[in-house]
This record gives structure tokens, sequence and C-alpha cells, in this order.
């Protein structure tokens, strides 16, 4: 028996990935759709403003815009300075309790 | 309007009272080739989270927006945009943070000959974006029709689309008809003349290096800050010996008082029309006090005020008796006049009321108070609150300002419930210490921020307190929230200590401890933060948003004076603690101690003074003291 012969050629790797999302994308979808994402968001705005987070990347912001200059500065090269900071800096407690709730929708979304 | 936006629209962007001055090239290139709606197709893909939520874009209300190119759905490091010109969504990171398909986008759009692809939008906020310049951009028009749905769909039952314009927010105006309102700073020095007359017509208040050859006493005196004098206790009076004090230190005030702006043996003269000797107009003290001697049916406080700013700022530092300006107050407040104790609270409005009313009098002319050019009293402790309802069925908001003298606040109901916490404590970074942060989170202490947190808060009126609502035209259930439109030079916190249950038909004392910070940073609680808390960054300017109340510089206060109340409801006693060149000082009626800023901390605040931290000369006051 010579089976393979008969068998369909495999798709190559680039347009499987194009049909099929990966599980990461799958979840970021549920999320969305869900509504959980949308939340997620506000607990994590809300719990970075408590913890000083925001008032830190802000004077970070503001250095940064002192030194250069206010009309040389654009949204973008601020989000560049403080993007390695800020993800530095958010507080491990923050991390854990998002990536609890995370864990808690998905045991919820695949009863 | 769009033309007339377009004339307005050209050289200065305002933000929220900012004014940035690049316009991008590319939004008016955009802005020229759609006159007359640019932004109609995206009107109706605003979707408002209700109620009173962030704006998004959703050509469909359940779309999962994903980049167009790679298939990201934004988050991480990127954000998703959607073209204005096309509507073709695509993914964003700054350089250095991967691929911006928008920007490539806009690129192979020019490529094309077409142009114009520029200008985005960010599918999670509602703002511009240009890819391009690679910076957020503000247009007037899209801000005011998102912040127009968002007031208007603030609830499920009203579709974006569907709304005729109800909102008592006003349509932009021209720039140059807000009236911007600074006052320069310039610096002064006295020429030989000015100086001359200054030395020749005043003492200096530090004059202790003329005076130091005197007795030791005085020397042992000059260590101490000026103006520390205790106030004698007339019987039941330390509810007033203590509001006085706070007051004879409020910065603007005694600033007032010391350069002679309310003389009280002029203001005497002005009053006392059958007075003797007044022909000619130049005050003569000997003769004005003689004059005060014959005539003493005439009450005023603020003259009062001036006797004892002059009686405490003399170097004498025995207790003072401030009977004369009792006796004054009794005769303004004739129902409060006995030897009982009293509100220091009410003392306190009561005593502002009495110098407005004497002012009011005098020069005979409307003044509102909220604007604080009537008196003295109000100039300093004036501000506009702001109070927001809105309606839960259509969103109709319908706005209200009221002048207050003071914020009185609730003491945070008891603690126990965690998650009410968490709602009230969405500003305490930017004020608290750190470690007075986590161990309030911890344990449950109730903060002054929080107490302003809860004061701001969006507030569901209940079934039971209906709100007319005038689009409706019947009672509906509505939304309320407090700000501020314009603070104080000093904001003063009254803490509700003394509850009254009128279900148990009886008064009581919370003793419930609260923390209050030393620097409070009330620009949170600002009507300007607050609406743009509801909207996100617009240019709309919002109704009664004022420049100088978006100043920075004057939302951060320094504390200066704590009234605190030891004691029951019925019985009990006042004492202030006054902050004098960063040192603490505890003023019991006549006795004045130095005291460490723990004590302070630890005591029951009744009543709070917050001063504008660019009038609490913290470092020149310190010079003085050295």
């Amino acid at each position: 028996m010579r089976p393979s012969v008969n068998r369909p050629p495999t798709p190559d790797v680039h347009e499987n990935q194009e049909k099929e999302p990966t599980l990461q994308e799958t979840i970021n979808i549920k999320l969305i759709e869900s509504g959980e994402k949308e939340r997620l968001m506000e607990l994590l705005r809300e719990r970075l403003v408590e913890c000083g987070w925001k008032d830190e990347m802000k004077a970070i912001c503001r250095a940064f815009i002192k030194k250069k200059g206010r009309n040389n500065v654009t949204v973008d090269d601020l989000v560049h300075v403080i993007t390695p900071k800020g993800r530095a800096s958010v507080p491990d407690s923050i991390k854990a309790e998002l990536l609890q709730r995370i864990r808690k929708f998905l045991v919820s979304a695949a009863l | 309007m769009s033309s007339k936006i377009n004339s307005n629209n050209n050289n200065n962007h305002r933000i929220n009272g900012q004014i940035s001055l690049q316009p991008c090239p590319h939004l008016a290139d955009f802005r020229s080739r759609h006159r007359s709606n640019p932004f109609r197709a995206l009107q109706d893909c605003l979707r408002i989270k209700p109620p009173g939520g962030r704006a998004a874009i959703r050509r469909d209300p359940s779309e999962v927006p994903l980049c167009g190119a790679c298939g990201d759905s934004g988050g991480g490091r990127t954000r998703l945009y959607a073209c204005v010109s096309c509507a073709a969504v695509h993914c964003h990171a700054p350089p250095g943070g991967g691929p911006s398909h928008a920007a490539a986008h806009a690129e192979s759009a020019r490529g094309g000959g077409g142009g114009g692809h520029e200008i985005a939008v960010d599918v999670d906020r509602a703002e511009l974006f240009c890819c391009a310049c690679r910076d957020q951009v503000y247009d007037r028009d899209f801000d005011s029709a998102v912040v127009l749905a968002q007031t208007a769909a603030s609830t499920l039952h009203a579709p974006p689309h569907s709304v005729t314009t109800p909102t008592t927010i006003r349509l932009p105006q021209p720039e140059n008809l807000r009236k911007r309102r600074r006052v320069d700073y310039r610096p002064w020095t006295p020429d030989p003349r000015e100086r001359s007359l200054m030395g020749s017509s005043s003492s200096p208040l530090n004059g202790t290096v003329s005076d130091s050859d005197s007795n030791s006493d005085s020397r042992s005196n000059d260590l101490l800050p000026w103006g520390l004098r205790g106030l004698n206790n007339l019987g039941n009076t330390c509810f007033m010996n203590s509001v006085l004090q706070a007051l004879l230190h409020t910065p603007p005030l005694r600033n007032y008082f010391l350069s002679d702006r309310h003389n009280r043996f002029y203001c005497q003269k002005k009053s006392n029309c059958n007075g003797n000797g007044n022909g000619d107009g130049i005050v003569n003290r000997r003769n004005a006090s003689n004059n005060e001697r014959n005539n003493n049916s005439r009450m005023c406080l603020a003259c009062d005020m001036d006797a004892m700013f002059s009686a405490v700022f003399s170097r004498d530092r025995k207790p003072y008796s401030p009977a004369k300006f009792l006796y004054s107050w009794w005769q303004h407040a004739a129902n409060l006049a006995s030897y009982e104790q009293q509100d220091a609270h009410e003392f306190f409005i009561s005593m502002l009321d009495g110098i407005h009313e004497k002012v009011e009098k005098e020069r005979r002319k409307p003044h509102s108070q909220g604007n604080g050019d009537c008196c003295i009293a109000h100039r300093v402790f004036s501000g506009i609150l702001r109070s927001d309802v809105m309606c839960m069925t259509c969103g109709f908001t319908s706005t209200t300002y009221d002048p207050c003298v003071d914020i009185s606040l609730d003491l945070e109901p008891n603690q126990g419930g965690s998650a009410k916490m968490a709602s009230t404590k969405s500003n305490h970074a930017s004020n608290g210490e750190a470690d007075c942060l986590n161990s309030s989170q911890n344990s449950g202490i109730s903060t002054l921020v929080g107490c302003l947190d809860r004061f701001t808060r969006p507030e569901r009126l209940g079934t039971d307190q209906k709100f007319f609502c005038q689009q409706c035209q019947v009672r509906q259930e509505s939304l309320k929230q407090m700000s501020i439109r314009k603070l104080p030079l000093v904001s003063c916190f009254h803490i509700k200590r003394f509850e009254h249950s009128s279900t148990r038909k009886m008064s009581r004392k919370v003793d419930r401890y609260l923390q209050f910070p030393f620097s409070l940073d009330m620009a949170p609680y600002l009507s300007s933060s607050i609406l743009r808390r509801r909207f996100g960054n617009r240019i709309f300017p919002f109704d009664g948003d004022e420049p100088e109340a978006s100043n920075e510089l004057s939302s951060e206060f320094e504390l200066f004076a704590v009234v605190t109340h030891t004691g029951k409801l019925d019985a009990g006693h006042y004492v202030t603690y006054l902050r004098l060149s960063n040192q603490w000082y505890k003023c019991d009626d006549a006795w004045i101690t130095q005291v460490n800023e723990n004590i302070v901390r630890a005591a029951q605040g009744y009543m709070m003074f917050y001063v504008q931290k660019m009038l609490y000369y913290k470092a020149s006051e310190k010079q003085v003291a050295a």
C-alpha cells in the first residue's frame, strides 16, 4: 500500500496560518466578543491609576517633552519612549490579578 | 458652520484650554477635499457604551476590528486605526514596536495618486490620528460630533442617528470670544522715593535687628513666626478662636489686612456720615480713633478683623481677647449670641457672611458671589461648583453652577466591603504618600481624597428622587455628578462629623479618623477633568471650561490649618493646628505650642484649610523665620 501517493498535497505553512487562527487569536476574539476584554481594560486602567503607574508615565512624558521642546514631539515618540519603562513597571500584583481574571474567563468560556 | 470653523481652524488648536501650535497639513488637506461634512460616514459608526461611556468606532455593533494586512486585533504593542477616507482598518505601532500597516496604507494610497488617506481614527477611542505626522490630531467638527453622540446616546434606547441634538452643551464659539484672563507677573523693586516712603511710614515685620538689644524674653519670642498669639477664651468661645486662628494665618487674607486694604479708621469714617472732621478725605489716624470711640453703634466685622490682625501681628505675645469682634459678631448673628458652645463651621460661614454683608451695603452694587469680586471673604474662599444631572432615558443633561465658600464632605460610610472601596480609589496615587496609600487600602481608613472621590463620583439618583427631565417632560431616573468649576484661593473642607438621623430623631458625632494629605492636587475634581474623563481628549470647548481652571499650577494646594474637635456633640473642645514655615503649632485658646507633624496627622480633623500652592510662601517664610 502506498497511500501517500494519493494524498492531496500538504498546504504550506503560510496558507494554513491564514485560515486557522492561532489559539491566542481565538482567545482574543472570544474576549472581545463577550465584552470581557473591555471590562478587563477598564479594570487595568483603574489599577494602573491607583498604583501611581499612570502618574509615573505622565511624569516621564512631561520630562521628555520638556527636553525636546513641545513642538517637536509626537504621540508616537512618546509611546516609543515610555513603552519599555511602562511595561517594566507594571506591578506584579496587577499582572497576577488580570491573569486570574483571564483564567476564570477561559474556564467559564470552555464550559 | 463648517466654513466658519475652517477659518478659525487655521492656526491654533485649543485642547481643553491649551493651545497647540501645529496644524497638521494632512488634516487640513483632508478637510478641503471633503468640504460639506468630512466625517459623515464616521458618525454612523460611533458606538457609545451606556451611559456616559467611552466612544468607539464600529461599522457594526458586534464587529471585531482586525488589521487588514496582518489580522492583528489590536492590544499588545499595536493599536487599530480606521482610515477616515476608505474605512480600511490597519494596525499601527510606534517606531521600534513593529510595522505600521496604517502608515503603509497612507503611503500606498499616496503612491497610487490618491492621497488623503493619512487621517485615521482610533477604533477604540474615537480619536483622530495622522499616520504621516504620526501624531494625534484634533478636529473641532469631529470632536463635537463625538461629544454630541456621547451625551445623546447615553442609553441603549436611543441609537445615535435618531437623535435630534438633545444637549445643553453650547456649539463651538470662535476662540476670540472666550475671554482669557491672566495676570502677567511683573517683578517690582521699589525706587528710592518709594523706598523712603516705605521706610518712613511702616515698621518691618521682622524688625528683630533693631530690637535685638531688648530683653531676653522678646528674643526667645522672636524664634516663633510672626502673628502667633494666643486668643483668650471668653466663655465657650473656642469655636471662634479656632476658626480665627486659621483665618489670621490664611495667606491671602493676612496679606489683605496687613497691607492696609481695609483700614478700620477709614472705614468707620466712611460709614459714619455725621462724623467730625472728615471733610478733606485725608485719614488722620488719631482723629479717626476718637471718631471710632464716639461711634460704636455701626458694626463692621472686617474692621474688627483689621484690629485683630494689627494686634496679633504686633510684637506683643500676650494672649489677646477678641472681645470686640465677638460683640460685633453677636450683633450680626443674634441667634447665636450666647455663651453656649457653637459649631465652628457655622461660625465660619456666619462670619464670612458678615464681612460680605458689610461690603455689600457699602457699595450697593450687584455682585455675583461666585466671581469672588465682591468682598475679601468671597475673593479668598469662594469657588463655583458644577452639578450635572443626566436623564437616564434620553441623556438630556442639565447643568447648574453654585457658588460655595467651602465644601462639606460626608465621611465615607463604614468600610468593610472592599468592592466599594475600589471604585472610590481612582485618584489616590496623585495625592497621597505611597505608604499611606497602601495602608489605607489595606485597613480601609477614610481619607480626604477618598471623600473627594465620592463627592465627584457619578451618583445614580434613586427611584424616590426622580428628576424632572426637560426633554422627556416627565420625572426620570437620573445620574448626578458634582465637579468644581472654579477653585477658590483657599479651599476649606468641612467634614460632616455631626450626623443627624431623622428616623431615630437623634444626632450623634462621628469620631472616625480621617487621613488628610499635607499637599493636595485638586485637578482630578475640576469640571474640565471630570468632563475629559467622560468624553476623552477633545477640542470641543466644554461649557464653562476656563483656561485658568485647567491651569495645573493653581490646582495644587497646601494644607496650612486644621481645626480639630474633641469630645461629644453637645460638649467638646476645638483646637487649631497651624502650619507656619513648615512647622506645626497647636493653638489651644491662649496657649500656643510647637508640635510634631505626626500629632497633626493623628488629629481628628473637622475643618481643613488648604491654600493654592503658589500663594503658600513656603520658601520666603522660612527666610523670615531663619
